[in-house]
């Protein structure tokens, strides 16, 4: 932790169904995200991952705990101001890129900000600079189903930095990638972390992407199980992360 | 699961998504079935004369018209089918089935549909018919008695014409698929649908799309003679083509040209909107061109009727300027009239006046008519004066000459300068052709033409002089009381040859006007609700498959608010884009009219302009909100609340 808390939860409690249905997903998880942080939350399917994101991002309510963003209790903000607050504080990157095919790539990219009303100019100005960062510029005119998988990830990314987010949830952002467009866009990740440009939430279930992480995170049946940070090398990280996989596996606790 | 049980089961899960094609279908037959049932009732025989005739004639006539409009709005909806179930094909070919089994299962699905359209149609056709009559009658301004009489012919002309054009399409449909390939069927995604359009081509439509229009226009008011019933069809073919043209290319050229202009494109929910319009204008540019066509259609079916029914009124006005009418060589009739006629009625106003009549042989005239006749300037300047009739010609030179015709429905003649009348060898130059009454309705039995004083004493030993007397009595109602005793004044001797025109203000022989107006602003009403509904159909089928986009709009965090501004961005172009290409068109189409009509119709444009923005407004409001409803805009909004 290197910053301000950006997200702070605690005690998070998740039900779904009612009577004999009522499933657990989420059985009492507390986390803080500070800025600056690159967090990967892993585990196995069905451990509620995408449960935990969709708290996080406000998308869903917790049955029981409290979701703090930014420093407001999303519980006691009103419809309207919870869609400020994921308009103004929170970016979204989804596994299936979720750009829109009627938009060209730069149209994709300043979406967000002309919608909220920001100033043609810097929209352009905004976008030509991730564009440069994320290596798309000379992609700028062409339309989602011309570009590569891995180019419409980096699209979906510099969406969801240009209106300069407190933190960015990435759902499986590398899940449809070959390992080269996967490579190149965690390195961009991790560019745009390392110079401070942005705090990240990664949920993933590859050993490989969650190693870019600084903190990985492990969610197992609705708990979170344990934590690894980063060392000296990435490898050496890698191998620590399988290591725990395959621990939580045969329920062996993290070293 | 049998076929027919797997059809029934989609036909009953999306019969929402099919709900306004199949309603739109259903009107379209209830509206068949109406002008078929009139065409077989006996509602008219009773006006008498040619009317009933002539009324067969033009609602037939209407409902080719409607047909045409069905044959189109069936093929229309067969594509709405096709489109949808296309993308539904990928999971049958993983199923199994073979592409004749998918075509089989869409044939049923379609004729399902079809079979509950035609159903609804008559259905409400036959509910309706009774008011439907009573509105025709009622607008007309004919008094005739009606009952509600069905009979089964009108049900079943209608059910065959529309059976078969529905299954024409179907059929159609079924070929398709069987002929599809399977990855065709498999990727039926969106990226077929390229949004990326050739530049070169949209400028070659743009260039050519506004110079068609130009064309369409300039000939459309040419003035001319009677090559002007050519200029005006090809003008008729000329817009319509420079409308699909103008939808094809210069739209889609001036939305990306603003895409490219990022200043403009990047300020607030423009970029969303009009990404949006360019999608959907590349997809569906052929709508709206349609849509933009039947708005001019209606504009200028008002148009025709609001001028047909002041023509009428015109015609009757002017037939009616004298109830008594004599023309004899007796130039002291007026004597042996005057007192028989105020023996039971008093005179409102009487006129006399020399006619020279001319063999038609001595004629050289544009048009070739039955009976010529001359009138002396001075004495029609007198006539005007004592009736009360406007005559503001001064006397014609030696070599000019005025026509005094009478009221036509439609002149197709618009162009009536450098006319030139030969009498005898000698070329006189027409300067006006005027349309006062001086002899009403002798003016429409003989073709009459003023000439200078010592013109007309030069041509009397040409033909025979005659001399007619006019009368117009106060009380209309008492004209059969005098009728009967004038007859004793008609002669046909050498000596006294005398002829009568006694004109009754109730006669009916042109009531069919009337109808015709009616069914003017009928069809006004079709055309206008038709190019409503095609595009509220068109934005509600688009609000289905639109529903993935605005869920990913909503998932990278835009409110519900945006969402709903853009919408209303969007769907307001579609309908204000056919609305703006209209209005030009419809200017020329209507000032054409005013030119053939000799009728200001400028009022009646800015009136159907006006009830025409009313109608699509409220489909736009209307399409609005299930669009909203649709694309889950408004759902997911809420599911946020929870």
């Amino acid at each position: 932790m290197n910053g301000k808390t950006v997200v702070k939860i605690k005690n998070l409690m998740k039900q779904y169904g009612t009577g004999g249905t009522l499933t657990t997903v989420l059985k009492g998880v507390s986390l803080e995200i500070c800025a600056g942080d690159f967090i990967a939350v892993m585990g196995p399917s069905g451990s509620g991952k995408t449960t935990l994101l969709n708290l996080l991002s406000t998308i869903d309510r917790p049955t029981q705990g409290s979701v703090i963003v930014d420093g407001r209790d999303v519980a006691k903000l009103s419809n309207k101001e919870l869609s400020k607050l994921r308009r103004d504080t929170i970016g979204f990157v989804f596994q299936d890129y979720n750009l829109l095919d009627t938009m060209t790539l730069q149209d994709n990219i300043a979406l967000p900000l002309s919608l909220n009303g920001v100033s043609s100019g810097i929209c352009m100005e905004k976008t030509m600079e991730l564009g440069r960062m994320f290596g798309l510029s000379e992609h700028f005119s062409k339309y989602p189903w011309q570009l590569s998988g891995g180019q419409k990830q980096r699209g979906a990314v510099c969406r969801a930095l240009i209106t300069e987010p407190k933190i960015l949830f990435a759902d499986e952002p590398t899940g449809a990638l070959d390992s080269r467009s996967t490579r190149e866009l965690l390195e961009c990740l991790k560019r745009v972390n390392d110079s401070g440009q942005a705090t990240i939430l990664m949920v993933t279930h590859d050993a490989y992407s969650a190693s870019y992480a600084k903190d990985v995170w492990l969610l197992n049946d609705g708990q979170m199980q344990c934590r690894l940070s980063a060392g000296a090398s990435r490898r050496e990280f890698y191998d620590r992360i399988a290591d725990m996989q395959t621990s939580v596996g045969g329920d062996v606790p993290c070293a | 699961m049998r076929m027919i049980t797997l059809a029934m089961q989609n036909v009953k899960s999306s019969f929402q998504n099919y709900l306004a094609v199949i309603l739109s279908m259903s009107f379209t037959i209830l509206i068949l079935l109406n002008f078929q049932n009139v065409v077989h009732s006996d509602i008219f025989d009773g006006l008498g004369g040619a009317n009933a005739e002539y009324i067969g004639v033009l609602i037939q006539v209407i409902s080719v018209v409607l047909c045409c409009f069905m044959f189109f709005f069936l093929w229309y909806a067969e594509n709405v089918f096709l489109t949808k179930r296309k993308k539904e094909m990928g999971v049958y070919v993983f199923m199994g089935l073979t592409n004749q089994n998918i075509g089989m299962l869409f044939l049923i699905e379609t004729v399902l549909n079809g079979v509950f359209a035609l159903l609804l149609g008559i259905v409400s056709g036959i509910v309706t018919t009774h008011l439907f009559q009573m509105i025709l009658l009622a607008v007309s301004d004919i008094a005739v008695e009606i009952s509600f009489r069905f009979s089964p012919a009108p049900i079943l002309i209608t059910a065959g014409i529309y059976s078969v054009m529905y299954l024409l399409f179907a059929v159609k449909g079924y070929i398709s698929i069987v002929r599809s390939s399977v990855l065709d069927m498999v990727s039926a995604s969106r990226k077929k649908e390229a949004v990326i359009q050739n530049r070169f081509l949209l400028l070659l439509k743009t260039v050519f799309g506004l110079g068609i229009l130009s064309v369409g226009y300039y000939m459309a008011v040419k003035e001319g003679g009677q090559e002007v019933m050519g200029n005006v069809l090809a003008a008729v073919v000329l817009v319509i083509i420079g409308i699909y043209l103008l939808f094809g290319g210069a739209l889609p050229a001036l939305l990306l040209g603003l895409a490219k202009q990022k200043r403009i494109l990047y300020r607030h929910e423009r970029n969303l909107w009009v990404n949006q319009l360019i999608f959907q204008m590349k997809k569906n540019y052929r709508t709206y061109a349609m849509t933009c066509v039947l708005l001019l259609c209606s504009v200028t079916a008002l148009a025709t009727g609001f001028a047909m029914k002041s023509r009428y009124a015109g015609m009757v006005h002017f037939r009616n300027t004298y109830t008594f009418q004599f023309l004899s060589n007796q130039k002291e009739l007026d004597r042996v009239v005057r007192p028989l006629i105020e023996q039971d009625n008093s005179i409102a106003y009487a006129s006399e006046i020399s006619v020279l009549t001319l063999d038609a042989s001595l004629f050289e005239t544009r048009f070739t008519y039955g009976n010529y006749a001359l009138l002396p300037w001075s004495q029609v300047k007198a006539l005007a004066e004592g009736v009360g009739l406007e005559f503001d010609f001064a006397p014609p030179e030696d070599d000019e000459i005025l026509k005094a015709s009478h009221m036509y429905m439609l002149s197709l003649i618009t162009d009536h300068s450098a006319e030139r009348v030969v009498i005898d060898g000698k070329t006189y130059r027409q300067t006006a052709d005027t349309n006062v009454p001086y002899l009403g309705y002798f003016q429409e039995l003989m073709s009459f033409y003023i000439v200078n004083d010592a013109e007309y004493e030069r041509l009397l030993p040409y033909g025979q002089e005659w001399h007619a007397y006019n009368y117009r009595i106060a009380d209309l109602e008492q004209l059969a009381a005098s009728a009967d005793k004038l007859k004793a004044a008609v002669s046909h001797t050498k000596e006294n040859d005398t002829a009568m025109a006694v004109v009754d203000p109730e006669s009916s022989d042109i009531a069919w006007i009337k109808v015709l107006y009616t069914i003017c602003i009928f069809m006004f009403l079709v055309f206008v609700l038709a190019g409503g509904s095609i595009v509220f159909m068109k934005l509600y089928n688009d609000a289905l498959e639109e529903k993935e986009r605005y869920q990913i709009l909503r998932k990278i965090g835009v409110s519900e608010k945006t969402l709903k501004k853009s919408i209303v961005c969007e769907l307001f172009m579609m309908y204000a884009m056919p609305f703006s290409v209209m209005l030009p068109s419809a200017y020329f189409s209507v000032h054409a009219l005013e030119k053939m009509m000799d009728t200001n119709l400028m009022p009646i444009y800015a009136g159907s302009v006006g009830v025409i923005l009313a109608i699509l407004l409220l489909f736009y409001w209307r399409s609005v909100s299930a669009y909203v409803k649709h694309t889950g805009v408004e759902e997911a909004g809420r599911s946020f609340c929870k």
